[in-house]
């Protein structure tokens, strides 16, 4: 077990002082944060802690810690105590987000790090060790982020300490750390494999012009480039709504308007990833999933699917699209299982993207993002307000 | 060297390739009617039953890992004779089915292969190994059937490990004292092979020159202390007199089919009915000798499943064509493409990526 932040400190678990439901110290702790994400050197080597710095503003933290703040006068919001987080071992800043909303929250936390972690998360944990210099000594006793493996001493000492567990990551994670007892006054917070889609009008591409179609284009290929498109937020496949020959026609400069994107960026993807691509494509069109498969280039593979009902949920590597036609965005509705979590969209009114979540028998679609933002990550996430589960209420009666 | 010794390596690159066209084309039109999972891919992928194939780059090849995630097989299930599997040590193993007819070619094309360089008759076999990897079925991986599949090659068998891997003297000295004074084989593992026999062999002074080293399993380890291809032979024949060494190069999904290196070294030899070729993996051309890229293999073998083009997750290079000891590509394997990592929502508790097995 190493404690990767604060740099050196020692002790699993961190001290009991008092933050308070938006404390200033934490604010400026994470403006620190920010500017140092933001930096051209850091954003340039990691785009998606550009993003994640954006997300850190300091204006917009002090506007959320107001906002938690202001309760009627029956009500005192108070943090819910200490936090055990676990984030999945490769989405390299999803344990920033989390961290940091409990912070905000004025909770005590300890984040568990996966060892494997580079790169990205390397880059944060530097910039919070930095960050630390400037700040109150109460962040350094009241936060942690440790980096251990398969212990299970320690995950069963950290689960029955804490007061809320967050669990990352995906299905097999979460029962695998639900063995571990929690108190009897402590719960879990799961985020279990989730998954996503995309949908794009042809009316809407056809009438759009250059400007809009070519940001659009910039979104999606940021939907299926960051993460290596295997995040849960990621698309999974793209639901073209039209008659078909709109969507035919629509489709044609949409491939190319994606090409262009993705070349703009300067992506490419390594030889490991295009035979990865293809062996996953090759095996939807064996199993029938997939009747065309085409590969451009190895940036960007386009697949188009037998049956709109029966999309890939899982995993089919970095820059794939997976088409399939639909008449129009509330034949969607049907489609959609409790599983699925995002749907990004182009060219469509806000009546019809109501329409389509009214529409959905259930659960299922709890984000509903235009082109570009299915990776963005948002303080209400797979349907739970995160300030919300990382606080309590205090109801006072006179 | 005349026609006769040279077994299945005869042809010339362009005799080799006019007549494996038609051959593999009209498997790979066997597979479309016998393999439905295949014949989806092909039409996907818009190779229709009516393409024509002017030359073997031109053929639809598979990604060899289609064998590890479908059941890939051109005859009904009542005529599976045999199902071979890949090493399951990383992830789900290759299955590969062959019929009585494809079982019997693969072993005896195999065998016509080997013959190229053991000659007609099986001979004494010193086997760098231990007999405990035949026993515990647990352990049962691609070196056990690696090391089952050759020792049919050789006769008086010889362990020269013992049960705990470490080298047997006196096995090895009686085998040698026995046996060195006419043609003898040896097998066994690159890596074990250099490890467990060269220095002993070396520090012992044993005679090695009647021997015939056959070794296998790829250079990874061997890159790591610095040892190249053409300082392994030198240094055996330098310090045991060994001078015919054939390293071979191999895959399950293409049973029977066995790249072999020629008697001077100088890269492995494709047999007559087989070929191979050197991709680009960016843009997936054909590259030249002298520039690496992925190992496709082609070979006319397979019948009772498509397996005939296949797109390897190996690198490699062409040294040259009909230019060396034997006619031909000449080609040398140089590494393995990492497996590709996804970076999303994946457990904290999978578990994590673990060193390839050998083929």
């Amino acid at each position: 077990m190493t404690v990767r932040f604060p740099a050196g400190a020692i002790g699993l678990l961190p001290s009991a002082d008092a933050l308070t439901v938006g404390d200033p110290r934490v604010v400026r702790f994470l403006g620190a944060l920010s500017a140092r994400l933001l930096a051209p050197s850091v954003a340039r080597a990691h785009p998606e802690l550009g993003s994640l710095g954006f997300f850190l503003r300091r204006a917009e933290l002090a506007r959320t810690a107001e906002t938690l703040r202001k309760t009627d006068q029956h009500t005192v919001r108070r943090p819910r105590g200490l936090i055990f987080h676990v984030p999945p071992a490769n989405v390299d800043t999803v344990f920033v987000y989390s961290w940091a909303l409990s912070a905000l929250a004025g909770n005590r936390n300890v984040v568990r790090l996966s060892r494997r972690s580079a790169g990205a998360a390397d880059a944060v944990l530097a910039a919070l060790n930095d960050a630390l210099a400037d700040a109150d000594p109460v962040i350094a006793r009241t936060q942690r982020m440790v980096a251990y493996g398969r212990d299970d001493a320690v995950t069963a000492e950290l689960s029955a300490a804490c007061d809320l567990r967050v669990l990352w990551g995906g299905d097999a994670s979460v029962t695998e750390l639900r063995r571990f007892p929690l108190s009897p006054l402590a719960r879990d917070l799961t985020f279990p494999d989730r998954s996503s889609f995309a949908a794009l009008s042809a009316t809407g591409w056809l009438a759009a012009g250059d400007d809009a179609r070519r940001t659009a284009a910039d979104g999606y290929a940021n939907d299926v480039y960051w993460f290596d498109q295997a995040a849960c937020s990621s698309p999974r496949a793209l639901y073209v709504t039209g008659t078909p020959a709109d969507v035919k026609k629509a489709l044609e400069s949409f491939r190319r308007e994606l090409a262009d994107a993705v070349a703009r960026r300067g992506w490419t993807v390594d030889a490991a990833m295009a035979v990865e691509k293809r062996v996953r494509a090759y095996g939807l069109a064996a199993d029938g999933r997939a009747t065309g498969v085409r590969f451009p280039s190895n940036e960007l593979a386009w697949l188009r699917l037998a049956d709109a009902g029966e999309p890939p949920r899982g995993w089919l590597g970095t820059g794939v699209v997976a088409v399939a036609r639909l008449d129009a965005l509330r034949d969607l509705a049907p489609l959609i299982t409790p599983r699925d979590q995002t749907l990004s969209h182009f060219g469509f009114g806000a009546g019809e993207l109501r329409g389509l979540v009214e529409a959905v028998p259930g659960r299922g679609l709890d984000r509903i993002v235009p082109f570009g933002q299915a990776l963005s990550f948002a303080p209400v996430w797979d349907g739970h307000d995160l300030l919300e589960e990382f606080t309590t209420r205090t109801t006072i009666r006179g | 060297m005349s026609i006769d010794t040279l077994g299945v390596f005869r042809l010339t690159q362009p005799a080799k390739e006019e007549r494996l066209l038609p051959e593999v084309a009209a498997r790979l039109t066997a597979h479309r009617a016998g393999c439905p999972p295949y014949r989806r891919i092909l039409d996907a992928t818009g190779h229709g039953p009516d393409r024509d194939y002017r030359s073997l780059d031109a053929l639809p090849w598979l990604p060899v890992r289609m064998f590890k995630t479908h059941a890939l097989k051109s005859i009904p299930d009542e005529a599976v004779f045999k199902t071979l599997t890949s090493s399951g040590t990383t992830g789900e193993p290759s299955r590969i089915f062959l019929d009585q007819h494809a079982a019997a070619a693969q072993s005896r094309m195999l065998s016509r292969t080997m013959q190229t360089v053991l000659g007609p008759h099986r001979l004494p076999m010193l086997l760098v190994d231990t007999r405990a990897i035949l026993a515990d079925r647990r352990t049962f991986s691609a070196r056990g059937a690696g090391v089952l599949g050759m020792m049919g090659f050789g006769r008086d068998h010889a362990w020269a490990l013992d049960a705990d891997g470490v080298p047997d003297h006196t096995t090895i000295e009686a085998f040698i004292r026995k046996n060195g004074g006419q043609p003898f084989l040896i097998f066994g593992f690159t890596f074990m092979v250099w490890q467990h026999l060269y220095e002993l062999a070396r520090d012992h002074g044993w005679d090695l020159g009647n021997g015939i080293l056959v070794h296998s399993g790829g250079w990874k380890k061997l890159q790591d202390l610095a040892v190249s291809p053409a300082e392994f032979r030198e240094r055996f024949t330098r310090d045991t007199g060994l001078t015919r060494i054939h390293n071979f190069y191999g895959m399950v999904e293409q049973i029977g089919t066995v790249f072999l290196e020629g008697p001077d070294g100088g890269g492995l030899y494709c047999p007559d009915f087989a070929d191979v070729i050197i991709r680009d993996p960016r843009t997936w051309a054909v590259l030249p000798p002298g520039e690496p890229g992925l190992i496709e293999l082609i070979s006319t073998l397979p019948t009772s499943y498509p397996g005939n083009v296949l797109l390897t997750e190996d690198l490699g290079v062409i040294h040259g064509v009909d230019d060396g000891a034997w006619p031909g590509k000449r080609f040398e394997v140089i590494g393995r493409l990492p497996r590709a990592e996804a970076r999303g929502c994946s457990d904290v508790y999978a578990v994590p990526a673990q060193g390839r097995a050998a083929r």
